[in-house]
C-alpha cells in the first residue's frame, strides 16, 4: 500500500526539512519553497494534504490555497504561519477555505493529529470524486436561512437577496436562535459574533457539531484575529464578511453556501471536510454542552 | 437653515440688546434752548449725545461737545436759542442695527467714531430707533468676548497639543504594530523548526538509547563465557528487528543536519532580539553619543522583513564622528524612510544610503529608485496627516514625526523627487546642538 502524500510549502527550507522529519515515516513528503511549483505538483500528483506558510515573497499562503482548491479540490488545506494578521485570516477563510489554521511554533503531536485527520478525509473525498455519481437529489426542501444578528439590517439585506426562495428566520437574541435551531435544521446561518451581549461563538461551534452540512457566514464589525482563527478551526465558518455589509459579496456568498449545503446533503462523506476541532475554551465547551442538551430536549418536545 | 439663521440672529440681537439704553429721543423740531435744558437734566446726564428721531427713524445726533462749542460763542443762546436743533445735528450719527454681530458693530463704531469721543451710538431695529448705546460699553463687551475666545483658544490649543501627542503615540503604535507583525513572523519561523527539531531529537535519543542498550547487552553477552549461543541468537534477532524499523545511523545523520539548522535558527533569533534591543532602547530618552551609521544599520535590521526579497540595499557609509542624539528616535526616522522607500517600489528596486561628515555636521542621504512623488504632493509630504496610503494603512504622521525629530536635533530634512524615477531624502544633523534634544524630546519618549 502506498503512503498518502503530503505537500509542504514554505520559503524557509529549514521549516521544510524539520517538518519532513516529522512526517516521513508515515507519509510520502513532497516539499518546495516555490508556490508555483506547489501548484504544478497538485495538478500532476495525488496530494492528500497541503501545508503552506502564509508569508512568502512570491505568493501569500491564502492565495496558494485558493489555487490549490482549483487544482485539486479533494486535497485538504492547512495554513501554518508565524504571524497572523486580520487580512491573512480573512483570506484564508474566504479564499483558501482552510481546514486548519495553525501557528508557528507548532506542537508536533497536534500537527500530526491534524494531518492524520486531514489525510483520512482527503482519502474519502478522492473516493467520492472518482465515483462521481451525482445522485439527482429528491425534491429538495425549501432551504432555511437563519440570521443571528441584533440589528435588523442584516435580515433585511438577506431578504432582499433571497426573496421567497428560502425560508428566512431572524433571531435577535440567543434564546430565539436556539428555538429556531430546535424546530428544524438550517441550511445557512448568517451571524454576527455578538448577539446583544452574548458572544455567539459557542452557538456557531455547536451548530457545526449538530449539522455539519450547515454553512456559517459570519458578518461582523468585530476584529480579533485570534478569535477568528479559533472560529476557523473550531466552527469551520465558511465565509467571513466585515460590516458594514457589502450586498454583492453577501449575495455571492449566500449563493455559493446554499449550493455547498446541497452538495454536502447529497454527499455526506464530504461533510467531514469541515470537521471541527475540539472547543478549546472551557467555558465555551460547557456552554456548548448545555446548548446541545437544551436543543435535544426542545427537539424531542417538538417531535412529540 | 432657517432655524440656524434664526438662532444665530437671536444671539447677535441679544449681544447688542444688552447694551441698549432706552433713551427717549428728541424731535428735530426741538429748539436749541430746550436741548440745552435736556443736557442739564438727570435723564440725559450720562449721555455724550442725544439721538434725534423723525418718524421713528434716527436722522442724526447732537453732541454735548458740539453744543458746548456752539454755546461758547458770544450771544449764542440769544442767536440760536429759538432755532430748531435740526440745523445743528450731525446728520451721520453712529448707527448700529440690533441684529449685527457684536464684533461687526464694534468694528463699525471704532472705524467711524470721532476723536475725542463725542457721541454715543444709536441702536436701530429694522432702521427704527430703539435706544442709545455707550461706546465704552460696546468696547468693554468686545474685550470680554475677546478674553473669552482667547481662553477658548488657549484651551483648544492645549487640547490640540495633547491630541497631537496622542496621535504621535498612535503613529508609534501603528509602526510598532507593523514591526511586531514582521518581528513575530521572523522569530516564530526559526522558533518553529528549532522547537520541532529539538523535540524530535529528544525522541530520537530515546530510540537510540534503547538500541544502544541492546548492542551493549550483545557485546556483554559475546564477551561473557556464561551466555549461551541461543541467548545471543535471540539478542541478535531482536536487534535485527529493531534495525528493520529504524535506521539509527541514517536518522542520526538527518538529525545532525537538523541540529545544525537549529543552531542557525537560534543565532537568528538572538540576532533579532539584540537588534530589537538596540533599536528601541526604551530607556533612551537620554541622549547618547553614537555613530549614525549604527542607527542606519539598526534600522536596516529591523526593517529587514519589509526590505528582503524586494529591495537591494547599497550602503555607502563614510567615517562619522559620534553624534550626541537620541538614537531610538533617529532609528525611527531611518526605519520610516526605509519602509517608505520599499513601499515606493513596484516590484523591486535599489535603496542607496550614503553618509558623510564635514566636521560640523553629519549628512545622510537616503535615495530610492521607486515611483517618485508628484510635485504637488512633494510640498505636503511633511504635513501631519498627509498620506497617499489607503485609509487604515498609514496615519500620515510618519514623515511629520521624522521631520519633528530632525528639527529637535537642530538639523534639517529635505526631499527631492522625480516622478517615475525616484526620491531622495537629505538629512543634516549638526554635531553640536545648542539645546540638549533630550530635554525637548522628553514629551515624546
Amino acid at each position: 500500500m502506498t503512503k498518502p502524500t503530503i505537500l509542504l510549502v514554505d520559503d524557509e527550507e529549514r521549516i521544510l526539512r524539520s517538518l519532513r522529519m516529522l512526517f516521513f515515516s508515515n507519509y510520502t513528503v513532497r516539499m518546495t519553497t516555490d508556490p508555483h511549483e506547489a501548484v504544478r505538483i497538485l495538478r500532476d500528483e495525488k496530494v492528500h494534504v497541503i501545508i503552506s506558510d502564509q508569508r512568502m515573497p512570491v505568493m501569500l499562503g491564502a492565495e496558494l490555497l485558493r489555487l490549490a482548491r482549483e487544482a485539486s479540490p479533494a486535497t485538504m488545506r492547512i495554513l501554518l504561519t508565524g504571524y497572523s494578521d486580520m487580512d491573512a485570516s480573512i483570506a484564508s477563510v474566504n479564499e483558501g477555505e482552510v481546514f486548519r489554521y495553525l501557528l508557528k511554533p507548532w506542537v508536533g503531536d497536534e500537527v500530526k493529529q491534524v494531518v492524520a485527520d486531514a489525510v483520512a478525509i482527503a482519502e474519502a473525498s478522492f473516493a467520492v470524486q472518482s465515483h462521481a455519481v451525482k445522485t439527482p437529489s429528491a425534491a429538495r426542501q425549501k432551504p432555511r436561512v437563519l440570521i443571528m444578528d441584533h440589528e435588523e439590517t442584516t435580515a433585511k439585506v438577506v431578504h432582499e437577496i433571497l426573496g421567497g426562495r428560502c425560508e428566512i428566520v431572524w433571531a435577535a437574541d440567543a434564546q430565539h436562535a436556539m428555538e429556531e435551531l430546535a424546530k428544524q435544521d438550517v441550511s445557512v446561518v448568517v451571524s454576527d459574533l455578538m448577539l446583544g451581549d452574548t458572544n455567539v461563538g459557542y452557538i456557531l461551534k455547536t451548530i457545526k457539531q449538530l449539522n455539519p452540512q450547515t454553512q456559517c457566514i459570519v458578518v461582523t464589525s468585530f476584529n480579533d484575529t485570534s478569535r477568528l482563527i479559533e472560529l476557523i478551526n473550531q466552527a469551520q465558518i465558511s465565509r467571513y464578511l466585515p460590516k458594514p455589509l457589502s450586498r454583492n459579496m453577501l449575495a455571492r456568498y449566500l449563493e455559493s453556501m446554499l449550493e455547498r449545503f446541497h452538495v454536502l446533503s447529497d454527499q455526506p462523506v464530504l461533510q467531514n471536510r469541515q470537521k471541527v476541532a475540539e472547543i478549546s475554551d472551557p467555558q465555551e465547551k460547557r456552554q456548548s454542552g448545555n446548548f446541545l442538551g437544551l436543543l435535544g430536549r426542545l427537539r424531542s418536545r417538538i417531535a412529540n | 437653515m432657517n432655524h440656524v439663521g434664526h438662532s444665530g440672529q437671536g444671539i447677535h440681537a441679544r449681544d447688542i440688546l444688552a447694551l441698549v439704553n432706552p433713551i427717549k429721543a428728541i424731535s428735530p423740531e426741538c429748539t436749541v434752548a430746550e436741548v440745552a435744558e435736556l443736557f442739564l437734566g438727570d435723564e440725559y446726564a450720562k449721555l455724550l449725545s442725544l439721538p434725534v428721531v423723525e418718524n421713528g427713524r434716527p436722522i442724526g445726533a447732537i453732541s454735548r461737545y458740539r453744543f458746548m462749542d456752539m454755546y461758547l460763542k458770544q450771544f449764542a443762546r440769544e442767536l440760536y436759542g429759538k432755532r430748531p436743533i435740526r440745523s445743528f445735528i450731525n446728520p451721520r450719527p453712529l448707527l448700529v442695527e440690533l441684529d449685527r454681530p457684536l464684533a461687526e458693530a464694534a468694528l463699525h463704531v471704532t472705524e467711524n467714531m470721532q476723536f475725542p469721543l463725542t457721541e454715543d451710538f444709536i441702536v436701530t431695529r429694522h432702521g427704527k430707533y430703539l435706544g442709545v448705546g455707550f461706546v465704552m460699553d460696546l468696547l468693554k463687551a468686545m474685550e470680554l468676548r475677546m478674553r473669552a475666545s482667547a481662553d477658548e483658544l488657549s484651551h483648544a490649543y492645549t487640547q490640540l497639543k495633547s491630541s497631537q501627542m496622542a496621535l504621535v503615540q498612535s503613529e508609534k503604535m501603528a509602526s510598532l504594530g507593523q514591526m511586531v507583525a514582521g518581528v513575530a513572523h521572523e522569530i516564530n519561523t526559526p522558533l518553529g523548526y528549532v522547537q520541532n527539531n529539538v523535540a524530535m531529537g529528544h525522541e530520537l535519543f530515546t530510540q537510540v538509547r534503547e538500541m544502544m542498550a541492546e548492542y551493549e547487552a550483545l557485546v556483554e553477552e559475546l564477551m561473557s563465557v556464561d551466555a549461551s549461543e541461543e541467548q545471543i541468537a535471540i539478542r541478535m534477532d531482536r536487534i535485527a528487528e529493531m534495525r528493520a524499523g529504524f535506521d539509527a545511523s541514517e536518522m542520526l545523520v538527518e538529525m545532525q543536519a537538523l541540529m545544525a539548522d537549529s543552531l542557525y535558527g537560534i543565532d537568528q533569533i538572538s540576532e533579532l532580539v539584540l537588534n530589537l534591543k538596540n533599536f528601541s532602547r526604551m530607556d533612551a530618552a537620554a541622549t547618547e553619543a553614537v555613530s549614525l551609521n549604527d542607527c542606519i544599520d539598526s534600522a536596516l535590521n529591523i526593517g529587514r522583513n519589509v526590505l528582503k526579497n524586494k529591495v537591494e540595499v547599497v550602503r555607502e557609509l563614510g567615517e562619522l564622528p559620534k553624534l550626541t542624539c537620541s538614537p531610538s528616535q533617529l532609528n525611527q526616522v531611518f526605519l520610516n524612510l526605509f519602509t517608505n522607500a520599499a513601499q515606493a517600489m513596484e516590484k523591486s528596486g535599489v535603496l542607496r544610503i550614503r553618509s558623510w561628515s564635514d566636521g560640523d555636521s553629519v549628512y545622510v542621504n537616503v535615495s530610492d529608485n521607486g515611483k517618485g512623488i508628484a510635485p504637488d504632493i512633494l510640498t505636503r509630504i511633511f504635513d501631519p496627516f498627509f498620506t497617499t496610503k489607503p485609509v487604515g494603512e498609514g496615519t500620515g504622521l510618519g514623515l511629520a514625526i521624522s521631520h519633528q525629530i530632525i528639527q529637535k536635533h537642530g538639523g534639517e530634512i529635505t526631499v527631492e523627487s522625480v516622478l517615475g524615477s525616484g526620491t531622495s531624502f537629505h538629512i543634516r544633523l549638526p554635531l553640536t546642538v545648542a539645546a540638549s534634544p533630550a530635554r525637548q524630546q522628553a514629551q515624546y519618549a
